[in-house]
């Protein structure tokens, strides 16, 4: 009797042994397996970003060679307009279209003009916050504006075109123009008569003082000869 | 005397097929758990080579053992100092001394029975 007690509580003991170590066993290969899936998920994720990142590139470069392709197309259909007005009544027609794509920036146009260079102010120790006498958008902005109320016909920063949607914004210590971020200084070329917008940015109390008044270095020059060209960016 | 054998494959084959999964953070449980098993058992078996086993002491150690351990780790996890680490640290320092007095009394049983074959 009392060994069948024995063997029983033996029994008993061995189970709880087994179970533990198998079970302990089991558990921890599970984790490891768990593990590892994490690590192939990742992987994958990671090899996916990276594909859909080639994509995009590619996507992008395709875009811009077709926007090349366009604006000689499009050159070729003003060519076209031009012969038709020469000798048809729709000649007023042409150079109204012709005046809109100037507009819209969808040509390369080249004329007569001004640059304007916003730069940003010397360090000075005496103030405290460098954003003080640094060239922000707002500026960038009283410039453009002043340029088009003067009848600036196309106005471009560093040669990047600006037309009827682009954005501005200021990223730090570069500006973001459509997407191409521009360092400092900036140059803002406009076509138009150099007369009308010199003396429009340069009236007292103007665009000109307050800019002055930021502590950025405003430098304009009369350019006889401004070539730019059509707006060319990712839509 | 097949009875615990046959336990303790039941006992394994229960632990490999069971559905269970408990968190990770219990898993330090669970291998206390092993180690005061462990542990309890060569006690058991030295104590037997030794002649001063004894039926209860090893039952109500194996099973005490194992809670003590657990209830240790689980304190330690509420307190925030590692006791697992204390548990650990004394099944393992007297689980190799339990298999070194195993080992030695093996020898010297071995060494008697050649020298009676002799």
């Amino acid at each position: 009797m009392k060994q069948k007690g024995r063997t029983l509580l033996f029994s008993i003991v061995f189970l709880v042994l087994g179970f533990l170590l198998s079970f302990s066993y089991s558990i921890t290969k599970e984790q490891f397996s768990n593990d590892d899936q994490g690590g192939q998920s990742i992987n994958r994720f990671n090899s996916k970003k990276e594909n859909a990142r080639q994509e995009l590139l590619q996507t992008q470069q395709e875009n811009l060679d077709l926007q090349e392709e366009l604006f000689q197309l499009l050159d070729s259909v003003r060519e076209y307009e031009r012969t038709i007005s020469d000798n048809d009544d729709a000649s007023g027609l042409a150079v109204e279209a012709d005046q809109y794509r100037l507009i819209l920036g969808k040509v390369a146009v080249e004329g007569p003009g001004v640059a304007i260079t916003l730069a940003d102010g010397e360090y000075d120790p005496a103030i405290e916050n460098i954003n003080d006498y640094l060239v922000h958008e707002h500026h960038l902005f009283h410039v453009i504006n002043e340029l088009y109320i003067a009848g600036a016909e196309g106005i471009a920063i560093n040669g990047q075109r600006i037309a009827r949607d682009t954005y501005i914004i200021c990223n730090g210590p570069v500006i973001t123009v459509d997407n191409i971020q521009l360092p400092a200084p900036f140059t803002i070329t406009a076509i138009g008569d150099y007369e009308v917008m010199s003396s429009a940015l340069t009236i007292t109390g103007g665009v000109r003082d307050q800019l002055v008044n930021d502590s950025i270095n405003f430098t304009m020059e009369k350019k006889e000869l401004i070539r730019m060209a059509p707006v060319i960016r990712d839509l | 005397m097949w009875l615990p054998v046959l336990a303790l494959i039941v006992g394994i084959f229960l632990g490999l097929f069971t559905e269970l999964s408990i968190p990770e953070e219990y898993s330090n449980y669970l291998s206390i758990a092993v180690l005061a098993a462990l542990d309890t058992l060569f006690g058991g078996i030295r104590a037997y080579l030794q002649g001063v086993y004894d039926d209860s002491v090893f039952i109500s150690g194996f099973f005490f053992n194992i809670v003590l351990a657990i209830s240790l780790a689980f304190l330690g996890v509420h307190l925030g100092v590692d006791l697992y680490l204390a548990a650990i640290f004394a099944f393992g320092v007297r689980l190799f001394q339990n298999i070194a007095v195993i080992r030695r009394l093996l020898l010297v049983q071995w060494n008697e029975k050649k020298k009676n074959a002799i």
